[in-house]
């Protein structure tokens, strides 16, 4: 289980950064969302197999989700997943505002095409 | 005599921020008493903290746990000395950008979201430096980024909105990175509370102690880059100069004395006593990769300035360049070298902002900030020219002002340890100061000295500078005087950070604070083991058998 979550963190994390390093803004923001959800997952796998420390060495517990209702769960991740998506939730809120509002000033979304709108000017001659 | 309150009421730093950005919010519209409100909250913030943090004596702190859930499972809230002095730094520099920005246009922009944004920045600035665990720092910093996001374009332009992105694209990757290291952190130690994450990390190489995975310095240097982010260090700093130019004045007078520092204070909390505790600093790279990213932001940063032509920007780049001194003295990582991390931490606030409104300023009596197309401003406005000038000195280090006690302390701790390689940042840290003199000698020079290059110019520039109202001069005299003021009482200020250094390598008081007595585990003679570099150096001690035994 642990070891599926991963795989499934890699690939979203690599999908997300390869959205990433694209020079659309949109493309950019997708990539955002997804990597945001790849930690929420990586959340999830990491408390798989707590370690929590105790006098008599690391217990392991189940997967949080699919442990049978005898054990007891960790609840924090939980409680650390919640948060995190919540504020992710208000991130993408943000981005798609700001996406909508430079696409009424600008016309277009081309990071390049933006970063060439206005070049710093740097000392030429003395 | 200052009134003594319940530990508890340290939440109020917090809590005033965000009623008065409720209330701020509700009042949109009715500008006069948004300003008005905005304004008390600052102030009662200012006031508050200093009231916290004054009667502190040496390893004094003030602790809340919300609920009274004990430490490791609820949530702490610490104000000790490093905090607390941040705390009172901070809410004194955002009172007096935001009495600059009374009279200034900058509080227009955005339709009167300024004054609720202004106060939720302050509330994440205050809860980050209040928090006593890694989850809620990445909260805090959350809250903080989101209104840092927003302020950055309240203007709307294009200009704006375009460069907003390369700081919220990389704030957000870091951001992601944070919480995944937060969790990780967890999955690795069973904690997230500060003293308790101190506590596992001291124990790891104790005879009979957990030890840590195998994973946990790749780990640490994950938070080192999400720090590093924060605090604009040599490789990630290139979103800042353009963000900082395209904002207006009050913003990025408040973003460069705060923002920026929060990244640090997260290292200097969470480097010497976890990340890179001394018992593990030899596990990983971030201890190679702190000297150097410091020595490269220094310089760097320095000559980067020096091809600027616009004081904006020759300002956006000392104030990265400027943050390399407080790594330095991070990665030294000595009880003298931390304490002058935190002195330069203090004046560095006080001093950016003060320069960012004298720009500011200059940009009012001349319409623009570049070099080619000022000139001649001392005799128009000459008492600009004096704020600007000390806070030019106290940034370029000259002794009786505050920049040189910090830079002092460093640069001695740096040539102290030659032997390991330390002298090589110390000199270029004094190179960097000889950098930083000529950067603001030209603009010096180019703005308030000599006539414009161009007659035409000087035939454009209004005879006489508009009397900027009094709010503005207000403003800028707060800074300078703060920072003055921390040149001339040196001696207390560094007691003061010295206090609230001395034990970040090995943080008794802290853990005993927030853990409850006797959570500290102490070695004993026989089950010590051998540290890589040696215990550390206590103030106390002699400097020269310090150093003997460090080289040994």
């Amino acid at each position: 289980m642990t070891l599926l979550l991963a795989v499934i963190v890699t690939v979203i994390f690599a999908v997300g950064v390869y959205l990433l390093l694209g020079r659309e803004l949109k493309g950019m923001a997708m990539g955002i969302f997804l990597l945001s959800h790849g930690a929420n997952l990586g959340i999830l796998a990491m408390s798989g197999q707590p370690v929590r420390l105790t006098a008599t060495g690391p217990t392991p517990l189940g997967p949080p989700v699919l442990t049978e209702a005898t054990q007891p769960v960790d609840p924090l991740p939980q409680a650390l997943i919640l948060t995190a998506i919540v504020i992710s939730f208000a991130v993408t809120a943000f981005l798609l505002t700001l996406l909508v509002a430079t696409f009424r000033r600008a016309d277009h979304l081309g990071a390049d095409e933006l970063a060439n709108d206005d070049r710093p000017t740097v000392l030429t001659t003395p | 005599m200052l009134p003594t309150l319940p530990p508890n009421l340290i939440v109020l730093l917090v809590a005033i921020p965000m009623g008065s950005a409720v209330a701020t919010t509700l009042l949109r519209g009715w500008s006069p008493a948004q300003r008005a409100v905005t304004f008390l909250s600052l102030l009662a913030t200012f006031i508050l903290a200093a009231i916290f943090y004054l009667p502190l004596d040496g390893a004094g702190m003030l602790v809340s746990q919300a609920g009274d859930w004990p430490a490791p499972f609820g949530i702490s809230l610490v104000l000790d000395g490093l905090s607390g002095l941040l705390l009172v730094a901070a809410s004194f520099v955002a009172l007096a950008v935001y009495v600059y920005g009374l009279a200034s246009r900058d509080q227009d922009e955005g339709r009167g979201w300024f004054h609720p944004l202004y106060s939720l920045l302050m509330m994440g600035v205050n809860f980050s430096f209040l928090t006593g665990d890694l989850f809620n720092l990445f909260v805090a910093f959350e809250i903080m980024l989101m209104a840092s996001y927003a302020m950055m374009c309240l203007g709307g332009t294009k200009k704006q909105l375009s460069q907003t992105y390369k700081y919220v694209m990389l704030n957000l990757v870091g951001s992601t990175l944070f919480v995944l290291g937060a969790a990780l952190v967890y999955g690795m130690t069973g904690t997230l509370n500060y003293a308790d994450l101190a506590v596992r990390v001291a124990e790891s190489t104790m005879p009979g102690g957990q030890p840590l995975p195998p994973g946990f310095p790749a780990v640490a240097t994950m938070l080192l880059f999400v720090f590093a982010v924060k605090a604009a260090l040599f490789p990630l700093w290139f979103w800042l100069p353009d963000t900082y130019h395209a904002c207006s004045i009050s913003v990025a007078a408040l973003f460069a004395g705060l923002l920026t520092k929060v990244g640090v204070y997260s290292l200097i909390r969470l480097a010497p006593m976890a990340l890179a505790a001394p018992n593990i600093r030899e596990a990983g790279p971030i201890m190679t990769i702190l000297p150097l990213a410091a020595g490269l932001t220094m310089i760097l940063g320095a000559l980067a300035a020096l091809s600027m032509r616009e004081t904006r920007r020759i300002l956006a780049m000392l104030l990265i360049s400027h943050i390399g001194y407080m790594v330095f003295g991070l990665a030294v990582m000595t009880p003298d070298a931390l304490s002058g991390a935190l002195f330069y931490m203090v004046q560095h606030m006080l001093v950016m902002a003060a320069l960012f409104l004298g720009c500011g300023l200059i940009e009012h009596h001349q319409r623009t900030s570049d070099l080619a197309e000022t000139g001649a401003l001392l005799a128009r406005a000459p008492w600009l020219g004096v704020y600007f000038f000390i806070a030019m000195l106290s940034l370029i280090g000259l002794p009786p002002f505050s920049g040189f006690f910090g830079k002092f302390l460093i640069l001695r701790e740096g040539f102290r340890l030659s032997g390991q390689g330390y002298w090589l940042l110390s000199a270029l840290g004094l190179i960097t100061g000889f950098l930083t003199l000529l950067a603001l000698a030209r603009v010096w020079g180019r703005t308030f000295w000599n006539p414009p290059a161009d007659r035409a110019i000087a035939e454009r520039l209004p005879a006489r500078a508009d009397a900027a109202a009094w709010p503005m001069r207000a403003g800028l005299a707060m800074l300078v005087v703060a920072s003055l003021g921390m040149g001339l009482g040196a001696e207390f200020m560094q007691n003061r950070t010295g206090d609230a250094t001395r034990e970040l390598n090995h943080p008794r008081n802290y853990v005993a604070g927030v853990l409850g007595p006797n959570a500290w585990p102490e070695m004993t003679a026989d089950t010590a083991t051998p540290e890589p570099l040696g215990p550390p150096v206590s103030l106390a001690e002699p400097a020269a058998a310090a150093a003997d035994r460090r080289t040994n």
